[in-house]
């Protein structure tokens, strides 16, 4: 018997997956070629070790497990706490050209908004806004432009404090017989939409997973069938 | 996922941090899951972002990305060996630390994560993050995958072999080499930690 056929042997019986007859051809081996016996115990060692140490290096090489978007915040903090600056200079300047940008977006939005109220009033108003806590970050433009590919018509607003949100949602445009708002919050990876009309207002949230457009087809179908529209 | 820019992490670039979060999630989480599944599996995620917390602290004095992720899963499962702990000194009324020979109350053995002779417990965080470092980096594919289908998965030899389209014969081989990685990475059985 060589060193490789002795192993698979050794680690069938310290794993009890051999059969009677295996296990007697081991105890027969080690009784009759004392150098086996250490050899064995080495193997046992090893497979104990293994069983011990494998879980964690597979933890370690792992790249399945979604990161939950509520711990964001929090780690940032950190992040900026201990090594200073979390956003390049760059992408600052950058974020106020898109404010001035958005500005002036948000004008023509309101044109748009009026428009609706005024030839057709009996059309839902739907008006959408992002909530970001954390401020600008990577991809927040195409998210942008994904929540106003949804709702051509309408002004998309962005806020980076709650408070700014819980005031603008309860902001009713006058005239209006009936209006939708649309509050995408990324750090709580949910969307949702408030209903205001004759009868009670109406509340739902969809959570967001990998694919925000899908999200917010869900929305749009909510606001239809609710409306009518 | 692409590993992250070391330089941009350790200047705080915001968007080199959340795309890090999701890259280290894996490690972190999966390490903290494997000590605290089975009695503590709502603590599982509070331990992994204080591991992520933890190694932000960390991440000045590294000098390679390829660190990051043996050690985010070091600190989670560290934490996660306290917790367990806690949880059982708790349970005992007394809010003293269990000592190796203690037994908890609360039905069964001493959690081998808790034990503070085993080899993975008993290292600090900082040379359990280079062994692990070594270790994956020394495992080939197939070795680890091979290595985890037998001792973790119970796979038979003619199971892996199909799994991983490798001969039968060649099961065996890859099972002894990844022993003795590990063996020369972690000492015989992990007694000379």
């Amino acid at each position: 018997m060589n060193d490789q056929e002795f192993f698979d042997l050794a680690l069938k019986v310290i794993g009890r997956r051999a059969s009677d007859a295996e296990r007697e051809q081991l105890e027969a081996l080690l009784a009759s070629r004392p150098e086996f016996k250490t050899q064995f115990e080495g193997i046992r060692d090893d497979a104990r070790l293994a069983k011990k140490v494998l879980p964690l290096m597979e933890a370690a090489g792992s790249s399945s497990g979604e990161f939950p978007a509520y711990a964001r915040e929090r780690l940032l903090t950190k992040v900026r706490q201990t090594l200073g600056q979390t956003q390049p200079a760059r992408a600052r300047r950058g974020w106020n050209w898109r404010w001035a940008l958005g500005f002036a977006v948000g004008a023509a939005a309101v044109v748009l908004l009026l428009l609706p109220m005024l030839t057709r009033p009996a059309e839902p108003i739907i008006q959408v806004a992002m909530l970001d806590t954390a401020g600008p970050v990577r991809g927040e433009d195409s998210e942008l432009d994904t929540l106003k590919a949804q709702w051509k018509h309408s002004e998309v607003r962005t806020f980076d404090k709650a408070g700014q949100v819980d005031a603008w949602r309860t902001d009713w445009p006058s005239g209006a017989k009936m209006v939708a708002k649309v509050i995408y919050n990324r750090a709580a990876g949910e969307v949702r939409v408030i209903l205001y009309g004759p009868s009670k207002p109406m509340e739902k949230a969809f959570p967001v997973g990998q694919d925000l457009a899908a999200t917010l087809r869900q929305a749009a179908d909510f606001i239809r069938e609710q409306t009518g529209k | 996922m692409n590993a992250p820019d070391l330089q941009r992490l350790q200047r705080g670039d915001r968007e080199a941090w959340v795309d890090a979060f999701h890259w280290l999630w894996p490690a972190a989480s999966g390490a903290a899951r494997v000590t605290l599944e089975a009695r503590l599996p709502s603590e599982v995620e509070d331990v992994a972002i204080a591991a992520v917390e933890e190694l932000v602290e960390k991440v000045p004095a590294l000098a390679s990305i390829d660190e990051f992720r043996p050690l985010v899963a070091s600190i989670a499962h560290n934490k996660a060996v306290s917790r367990l702990r806690q949880h059982f000194a708790a349970k005992r009324g007394s809010g003293r630390v269990e000592s190796p020979g203690d037994q908890p109350e609360d039905g069964g053995e001493f959690p081998e994560a808790v034990a503070e002779d085993s080899p993975v417990a008993a290292l600090e965080q900082k040379e359990l993050a280079e062994r692990l470092g070594r270790l994956l980096a020394e495992l080939t594919s197939p070795q680890g995958e091979v290595l985890a289908d037998y001792f973790l998965r119970g796979l038979s030899y003619e199971e892996i072999a199909t799994e991983r389209g490798v001969a039968k014969g060649s099961v065996g081989v890859y099972l002894k080499r990844g022993l003795a990685a590990m063996r020369r990475i972690w000492g015989r059985g992990g007694k000379d930690v």
